[in-house]
């Protein structure tokens, strides 16, 4: 059964074979079953032939891409292969020339614009950056109560319980006070991502946010992001560099070829099971 | 040198120089104030994604920033009433036309400031759903001032220096009153040396608070010598810094 039946979409130029693996023209290698997402799991993102040009240089080429709640999806590629403008196409920083997104079953971009249920369905969407985004004039405390008190209309001792939780989930409860420019790198990314929690994302979008960290620094940012999975549900979509995490962590490694998703699969079929030459080649330049 | 310094003129002159003084600051002040509340939307506009809107705010900034600000003065003074049939006092002119010419060069240094924001910070605020007003308001505009309060510290010490300027249309300022006393009693240097003094004695403070904070940015963001203990050498200015390898 093709999950784009249950959420409304129009018939998918899609097609998966009997072991499960998705097939897109050419690029696509045949791989193990992948019973993650054709389970009972439901779908929360579907986004369908998305192009996107900047100039004349198309960055994605009618790019079909699909998360089901709670998965940790691990996007890998080159740079300018197009991982960055997926993820900022879903969060809505960026939209697409052409294409179609469905997020929890609502379509949130369609016929080259925002709809109307993007608005509704936004705040389940968050987003952590490659760059530490803290902004810092204010403090930890300040930085995770701002939107929930100025969007939401939080008063202050709701917004602090809600910001010590946060915090105590990425385990920097006892930075609350503390000045951005007092935490390391690490901490930095950890706190923006408790700040992205405060909005109770369905969605967390990660972009790069290991790429200025120490290996074990960013171990210990990944770690957070897998506790968030399996304790709160929360579905991952991230951008890495990162191949341990992606193959111990992630449900599903989608690699981006030149526009094109080339290759989506379980991260055993993906690393060990693979054919696709660039993703070969892509894995042994990272892993060296 | 022959001059016999006559200092009995200057303890004379020094109440009513006391009282251009005190209009001196009233305009720099005012301007100032004005002139910090109208170049936010000026800087807003200037960056706007509606062409009318930018090319306005851009035209306005160059019309002000590339002519003589004595010229904006009399024209405002002189030319305007010629245009509009309405004659404006003195005071009102010298207003006007240094809060004209200072909102065109702080939209500027607001612009700048704006930018140095980083786009990451302001689409972080834009994923936790702050509408454009609550980015400027709590992100770019409290790291913009920041960021820019030497150059605005600047450029109201070169505002309130050019202030003498409006003495020029018979306002009643420290220089008028100056200038006046002089032609009175035939003792420019006496009289002009006060008053440079007291240009100097309100204006060094400010530059060397300027020094001061621009000292803390470049130890705060790690750059520079690391902040001398006592208060002078903290302030002093022209203190090279010292950039790390």
């Amino acid at each position: 059964m093709s999950h784009s039946l249950s959420t409304g979409l129009p018939p998918v130029q899609q097609q998966k074979d009997n072991d499960g693996t998705e097939q897109k023209g050419k690029k696509v290698t045949a791989l193990e079953p992948t019973p993650r997402l054709t389970g009972n799991r439901q779908v929360l993102v579907e986004a369908r032939g998305l192009q996107k040009a900047f100039g004349p240089r198309k960055i994605l080429k009618n790019v079909d891409f699909e998360m089901n709640k709670g998965d940790i999806t691990v996007i890998i590629g080159k740079s300018g292969s197009g991982k960055s403008t997926l993820l900022r196409a879903l969060a809505g920083l960026t939209d697409p020339d052409e294409g179609q997104i469905l997020i929890d079953g609502h379509t949130v971009f369609a016929d080259q614009k925002r709809t109307k249920e993007w608005d509704n369905i936004r705040s389940e969407v968050g987003m952590v950056f490659q760059a530490y985004t803290l902004w810092p004039h204010m403090n930890v405390l300040d930085n995770l109560v701002l939107a929930p008190r100025k969007v939401r209309g939080a008063g202050a001792s709701e917004s602090r319980d809600r910001a010590e939780a946060a915090l105590a989930e990425v385990g920097m409860a006892h930075h609350i006070l503390s000045k951005p420019t007092q935490l390391s790198g690490g901490e930095r990314q950890r706190v923006a991502i408790a700040r992205a929690l405060m909005m109770k994302p369905k969605l967390l979008l990660c972009d790069e946010i290991t790429s200025a960290l120490d290996p074990p620094v960013a171990a210990e940012v990944l770690d957070v992001l897998r506790r968030l999975k399996e304790e709160d549900g929360i579905a991952v979509a991230l951008v890495t560099h990162d191949m341990a995490f992606a193959s111990k962590a992630a449900d599903r490694v989608v690699f981006f070829h030149d526009g094109e998703i080339a290759v989506n699969a379980t991260p055993e079929a993906a690393f060990d099971k693979c054919d696709n030459e660039d993703l070969k080649k892509f894995v042994d330049a990272v892993r060296f | 040198m022959n001059y016999n310094f006559d200092w009995n003129v200057v303890a004379n002159a020094f109440p009513a120089m006391m009282q251009g003084l005190g209009l001196t600051l009233q305009i720099t002040v005012i301007t100032i104030v004005i002139s910090m509340i109208l170049a936010v939307p000026l800087a807003v506009g200037r960056m706007s994604k509606i062409e009318v809107i930018r090319w306005a705010a851009q035209g306005y900034i160059e019309i002000f920033r590339c002519t003589p600000l004595l010229v904006q003065l009399f024209w405002i003074f002189y030319a305007l009433p010629a245009l509009t049939g309405v004659t404006l006092p003195g005071y009102a002119s010298a207003v006007i036309a240094l809060t004209a010419n200072l909102t065109a060069f702080m939209a500027e240094t607001y612009r700048s400031g704006f930018q140095s924001v980083p786009v990451e910070q302001v689409e972080a605020g834009r994923m936790l759903q702050l509408s454009r007003f609550q980015q400027l308001r709590y992100i770019i505009v409290p790291q913009a001032l920041r960021q820019q309060l030497p150059v605005i510290l600047s450029l109201n010490i070169s505002l309130f220096k050019d202030t003498a300027l409006v003495s020029t249309i018979a306002v009643s300022d420290l220089m008028f009153i100056s200038n006046t006393i002089s032609s009175q009693t035939y003792r420019a240097l006496e009289v002009f040396t006060l008053a440079a003094g007291v240009y100097f004695a309100i204006a060094f403070p400010i530059s060397l608070i300027t020094s001061s904070i621009e000292r803390r940015m470049q130890n705060s963001s790690g750059m520079g010598a690391p902040a001398p203990r006592r208060l002078a050498s903290r302030m002093m200015p022209g203190t090279r810094p010292v950039v790390p390898a």
